[in-house]
């Protein structure tokens, strides 16, 4: 009778659907959403190998309401990429100390959302700007 | 304790790299890459409608610096979505290891073959 039985916490089998864990599972599922865009440029990349006709194509699927919606959702599905990313980058990095002090995780993530937020503005901004060029 | 002469290296850290450069890539220029590709050059908002020309967007592609940029943010995206699918799958005890990572680095590692063929066979 001194056999060992340890208590083993059962574990649902769906226990990633529920909270506390539900914000890892939606915080991993970006992934699911930056590899899908990759797809949609790659795609792109194969028809413009095939051809001006083939380019079309995708040009034409690019302008239709399906796309826009897949887009929109995709570009939701990135913000809150970017915002748990950043979430998570403190706490992957060594302690930051200034002043004495450790910097609070909170201002590190709002300095990277900050520089993403103007990383992208910047890019969309050149575009804008090459637009407007004669 | 002498420290073994020849230790077995994991590749967990090459996985990892790509993983955090795609994230950072993707957290950086995402979605404004999704809203320049996916709104505005389609439907010509801001930008004139020839910027997402065959033409337009070929000497893009045929540009060294322009191969560059697309093989990296195709190629990194898909990094970084394996290593979090992967990671997933296998916290959801989804299948066995090796089927995951075929799955997941697999397919990323193929589509990274094919995008730099791709690339290549568009030429300079």
């Amino acid at each position: 009778m001194s056999e060992r039985r340890p208590y083993v916490r059962a574990q649902p089998r769906d226990w990633w659907a529920r909270k506390p864990y539900l914000g890892y599972t939606l915080r991993e599922l970006t992934g699911v959403g930056v590899v899908v865009y990759g797809g949609i440029l790659l795609a792109g990349l194969i028809s413009l190998a095939r051809g001006p006709e083939a380019f079309e194509g995708f040009r034409s699927f690019l302008t239709s309401p399906l796309s826009l919606l897949i887009h929109l959702l995709l570009l939701a599905v990135m913000i809150w990429h970017v915002v748990t990313w950043f979430q998570t980058m403190p706490k992957t990095m060594p302690k930051l100390i200034a002043n004495g002090r450790h910097v609070p995780q909170q201002k590190l993530t709002l300095a990277g959302v900050g520089i993403a937020a103007v990383c992208s503005a910047a890019l969309i901004a050149a575009f804008l700007i090459a637009g407007a060029l004669p | 304790m002498t420290p073994h002469p020849n230790p077995r290296r994991s590749m967990a850290p090459i996985f990892w790299l790509m993983f955090g450069a795609g994230g950072m890539l993707s957290a950086l220029f995402g979605p404004a890459l999704i809203v320049l590709t996916g709104i505005m050059l389609p439907f010509g908002l801001g930008v004139p409608g020839g910027f997402g020309d065959y033409s337009h967007v070929l000497r893009f592609a045929q540009n060294p610096l322009g191969k560059l940029i697309v093989l990296a943010v195709i190629a990194l995206f898909f990094w970084h979505g394996a290593e979090r699918i992967f990671l997933t799958l296998k916290d959801m005890r989804a299948g066995a290891l090796p089927i995951l990572r075929l799955a997941t680095y697999g397919v990323a590692a193929v589509l990274t073959l094919v995008t730099l063929a791709l690339l290549l066979e568009i030429g300079f």
